[in-house]
């Protein structure tokens, strides 16, 4: 393909990006929202940031599909820490040296 | 996260919360700048795919798969993996209720995973002060973005690949939804959000993440009618 139309597929996929994520709120910013979808919307912060860490961490794209015990070990510090600290830069730090010292382990 | 009508005081906020959200993001950006060099797209589109996508993950997917799937394929799978993006901005709609035409048209361009995770808890501040502290995270990543991502199309990826970085943003994301976790219901969300997407992980086009984050919502929704909202 031509570096143009590599061009033109870039600017349909940056615009179809915008449109998902300028889409919803141009539509509905000027609306009341129903209880029901309030309720609805309220969890999506919770269940597509945890589906994103899973996403991440088994890497669907690699070759090597699938959680690790040093993946599952980083998760499993990092957790507590978090709702112990509400600190990202300690909680980082945990779950990184639990994975590492796991990897170094195994 | 206190209320304040002080906006200089929210910039700083916006700042303290951004920078250290961004650092682990740093390995990842070099990682996408290396495959911009050796991508078969032109580094100019691939250049150019940067500030168009906004967005890493979806973005390292083109540029890998771009030459090993048909063009329809590389497409679809940006446009699946970019869909959760719907979602995000569904849930941020209320905030942008008394924001100007401009900030409506413009501030959903920036509107990506972390933005998302900094600036939901700041819905409830008052307009003026929630357009603050989303445009300052939002340069943040846009210029810690861009910076990274020039350094690693120059110098390469300068991180070794022992040190397994690539790790760290999912350790981050687990802190973000641990904050969040609040109520029961979103406890519910992130349970279920988390395995299902593990259960659908063989679906193409990391299609696993939106069948994920979809029953996590639908969960934590059955699970705020079904149960009480007290913790």
């Amino acid at each position: 393909m031509s570096a143009v139309s590599w061009f033109g597929v870039v600017f349909v996929l940056g615009g179809a990006t915008y449109a998902m994520r300028a889409g919803p709120i141009l539509v509905l910013a000027d609306r009341e929202l129903p209880a029901a979808a309030v309720r609805l919307l309220r969890n999506v912060g919770a269940a597509v940031l945890s589906a994103l860490v899973v996403t991440l961490i088994a890497d669907p794209g690699a070759a090597n599909r699938g959680i690790t015990v040093a993946e599952v070990a980083g998760l499993v510090v990092a957790i507590p820490v978090a709702y112990r600290t509400r600190n990202l830069l300690i909680t980082l730090a945990a779950g990184m040296a639990a994975f590492w010292l796991a990897l170094w382990l195994s | 996260m206190t209320a304040t009508t002080d906006l200089p005081q929210v910039s700083r906020q916006a700042l303290a919360d951004a920078v250290p959200l961004f650092l682990p993001a740093i390995p990842f950006a070099l990682v996408v700048g290396v495959a911009i060099r050796q991508s078969v797209i032109p580094a100019g589109a691939g250049m150019f795919s940067s500030p168009a996508l906004m967005a890493g993950a979806a973005q390292l997917a083109l540029l890998t798969l771009a030459g090993t799937a048909s063009i329809w394929a590389v497409m679809s799978a940006v446009i699946v993996i970019n869909a959760r993006h719907i979602m995000y901005s569904a849930a941020l709609s209320p905030a942008f209720k008394d924001q100007p035409r401009w900030f409506r048209w413009f501030g959903p361009f920036f509107l990506l995973d972390q933005v998302f995770a900094l600036t939901a808890p700041h819905s409830a501040d008052s307009p003026a002060q929630f357009r603050r502290y989303y445009l300052v995270v939002s340069a943040v990543f846009f210029t810690g973005w861009h910076v990274s991502l020039a350094a690693g199309l120059a110098v390469g990826s300068v991180v070794p690949a022992a040190w397994q970085l690539g790790y760290a943003p999912a350790v981050m994301f687990v802190g973000l939804v641990v904050f969040g976790l609040d109520r029961r219901p979103a406890v519910v969300a992130a349970v279920v959000g988390a395995t299902a997407s593990f259960l659908a992980i063989g679906l193409p086009n990391r299609a696993g993440l939106l069948v994920g984050a979809l029953c996590g919502v639908v969960a934590g929704f059955l699970a705020d009618r079904t149960g009480n909202d007290a913790k």
